[in-house]
């Protein structure tokens, strides 16, 4: 067994499989950089190479069309351990027998490879139903989010369209990076020395504009008030809408 | 758009202003809350320049603390109302602190909560003032303005006002992704016993205007995309269990010929709860039918997602439905000579119909069995409540009495077992002793 370690990007893991079939030596694994190789297991250490990387994207897509490329975005989004051993079966069968099993069910990998997929899509869409912006004092509308899978930039074409004049700026403040949108176009960013609270991502009230305070009283009476008192379910609410995300909620804070 | 904070100093009359808004909001979202309605799904309206557009999965964005999601800024115009209906929390005769928006203030809550991501758009509706006529063209104008003035993209559910003038209702239609006309009572008669000012004529008219007008605006759709959309997410209703004897049986015939002959898209339950004490013509319940509701969603569910007949579900000998057992189980029970279904063989119809199954593993297990053969082991992986189908289903590996074999009655029992021992866990403590 040899193990392809790779830098942990999607890149980078497309790069090990262009290294799989370049050297062609099975059985092999591709794994993360944060696994241990085994005590007699060979590890071969793959650097990431863009032209690699594109050649194996654009084989896919050859083989298995767009959304087949899609979908592995998606799974190798989940990080789950034995998100590489799926998507690795799934694209020898695909390269070597020339069959695309990714519409077989009745294969547990192929299963397990849609279930990760649709966990993945979830999250984003819990993104679209739990991000909130705030108003900051310069006009920027700003939403800090803790998704459980990096699966921000997946988002942006959404919030473009939606806010699309208004200027955002969304933040993971888990993975410390964001996106700036400055009503023309949206660019990838990092903030060094934050003003709002580190983790829940709030603002202090003298960056807020000057009627966020309002709205958001305004919004935390309403969603009071249309709770029918005689029908409480916490556990209801609790179940659609799961308590992480409830830092960063208005509503809940 | 925004001055720096520290230049301008608030002015007192906006601070009013404000704190106005905030008791209105209040008021008129608790008056609003009865309507169960909330979808957002069914429309797509693109980001066209402006403000927001309308996905059409549609997307909640919070719960409530009665775990009813919160998608739309649902409130009332007004809680003025001319009319005295019984079941009705803004009853004319209801003392009870009574406000109004103007089309501003709404239009202004509207769109300052859609930027914060807190919704998906507007849910308005109103009690009567003066008239329909007058209520339904101010409504038109919140709408209106929001949609042209404001070039909101955002989704709007708007109330049909029964008796409103046909031209107005027909000009809303174009500003709203969906509409709604309450019937609330399952049964004329009764509604004309509580709620003496109604008839059904009234509030199935608009609702027969807007199937119509529909289906007129449809055809130029599909060779031009540009041209105007009329209530593209189609019309709802909704439906009060519990505040009249009307059974199952008439409450689910109802709802079937309303998704059959006026296309609804929706139609809503909404267990009664018990707010105008006052009035003896209403039964004083102690807590809402919410069991009884839940078995009505059910039935729902099965008319709209599982190809079920409303005579399949209730007929003048079942006229109620079951509250111990899922409408789909109770079904299955009633004809044990439809089962066992093979899972190999059976048709989509078919596979629907075993209690277990849904209509997504319904569908997996069809592009499944393409590939060979499902097992059980692949059914539980694919969703199927396996507790349950295990008793409907013939497939490999899978040994075991069927439905068939046990008395109705005896697998009735054991169905029921299962629910009450989740029910209560002092029960199966005290079978172990």
């Amino acid at each position: 067994m040899i193990n392809y370690q790779y830098d942990g990007t999607f890149p980078g893991f497309l790069s090990a499989v262009f290294e799989v079939w370049d050297r062609d030596r099975f059985p092999a694994r591709i794994v993360p950089p944060e696994v241990a190789p085994g005590l007699f297991e060979e590890t071969l250490e793959v650097k990431t190479a863009d032209d690699h990387a594109d050649r194996v994207w654009k084989g896919i897509a050859k083989a298995g069309g767009k959304q087949l490329c899609q979908r592995f975005m998606h799974v190798f989004l989940s990080r789950a351990p034995e998100a590489e051993d799926l998507m690795l079966f799934i694209l020898k069968q695909l390269f070597d027998s020339k069959k695309n099993i990714a519409g077989d069910l009745s294969v547990e990998a192929v299963l397990k490879f849609t279930q990760l997929e649709r966990k993945v899509l979830r999250e984003v869409h819990r993104l679209y139903m739990f991000l909130r912006f705030e108003q900051t004092a310069d006009g920027i509308w700003f939403a800090p989010v803790s998704p459980k899978y990096d699966v921000l930039p997946m988002t942006l074409n959404h919030f473009k369209s939606r806010f699309s004049d208004q200027a955002w700026l969304i933040y993971d403040t888990v993975r410390k990076y964001g996106y700036y949108y400055d009503i023309k176009v949206v660019e990838e960013i990092t903030i060094d020395n934050p003003a709002f609270e580190k983790e829940t991502g709030s603002l202090p009230t003298e960056a807020q504009s000057e009627d966020e305070q309002q709205w958001q009283e305004m919004w935390r009476s309403y969603f009071k008030h249309i709770a029918i008192r005689e029908r409480a379910n916490p556990r209801l609410q609790r179940q659609f809408m799961p308590k992480r995300f409830w830092k960063h909620l208005t509503e809940k804070r | 758009m925004h001055s720096a904070p520290f230049t301008q100093p608030l002015a007192p009359r906006l601070l009013f202003t404000a704190m106005d808004k905030l008791e209105k909001l209040k008021i008129l979202a608790s008056a609003a809350k009865y309507d169960v309605s909330c979808a957002t799904s069914g429309s797509q309206r693109e980001n066209t320049g402006g403000l927001g557009s309308a996905v059409s999965a549609g997307i909640c964005h919070s719960f409530a603390d009665d775990g009813r999601c919160i998608s739309l800024l649902k409130v009332l115009f007004t809680n003025h109302c001319i009319y005295d209906c019984a079941y009705c929390a803004n009853r004319r005769n209801n003392d009870i602190p009574r406000a109004a928006f103007t089309p501003e203030e709404l239009v202004d809550i509207t769109i300052n909560f859609y930027r914060r991501n807190y919704i998906e758009g507007l849910f308005l509706s109103s009690g009567v003032m003066r008239n329909p006529d007058y209520t339904m063209a101010r409504l038109t104008k919140v709408i209106k303005d929001l949609r042209l003035v404001h070039r909101f993209n955002g989704y709007i559910h708007l109330k049909a006002i029964p008796g409103a003038d046909d031209a107005l209702i027909r000009e809303a239609g174009l500003y709203a992704d969906r509409m709604s006309v309450n019937i609330e009572i399952p049964s004329e008669e009764n509604l004309k016993y509580l709620a003496p000012e109604k008839d059904y004529g009234s509030v199935l008219h608009p609702m027969h205007l807007i199937n119509e007008t529909q289906q007129e605006y449809l055809p130029v759709r599909r060779y031009s995309k540009p041209a105007p959309k009329f209530v593209p997410a189609g019309q709802s209703t909704q439906l009060i269990i519990g505040a009249t004897p009307d059974s199952d049986n008439q409450v689910l015939r109802l709802a079937s010929n309303l998704y059959n002959e006026n296309r609804l898209k929706r139609v809503y339950y909404s267990g009664y709860i018990h707010t105008n004490t006052s009035d003896s013509r209403l039964p004083a319940l102690v807590a809402p039918p919410l069991k009884r509701e839940n078995r009505l969603y059910q039935a729902d569910w099965l008319m709209r997602f599982y190809e079920f007949k409303v005579d399949e579900i209730v007929d003048d000998a079942h006229p109620d439905l079951d509250l111990e057992l899922d409408p789909k189980l109770a079904y299955a029970l009633r004809h044990p000579e439809l089962f066992p279904v093979d899972i190999q063989q059976a048709d989509l119809h078919t596979l629907l119909r075993v209690p277990g199954i849904g209509p997504k593993s319904a569908r997996l297990i069809l592009s499944a069995r393409r590939y060979g053969h499902v097992s059980s082991y692949l059914l539980k992986k694919m969703g199927v409540v396996m507790k349950r189908a295990r008793f409907f289903i013939t497939c490999r590996a899978l040994a075991g009495r069927k439905a068939p074999d046990y008395q109705p009655d005896h697998l009735r029992m054991m169905f029921l077992d299962k629910s009450a021992r989740k029910l209560t866990p002092d029960a199966v403590q005290l079978k172990l002793f």
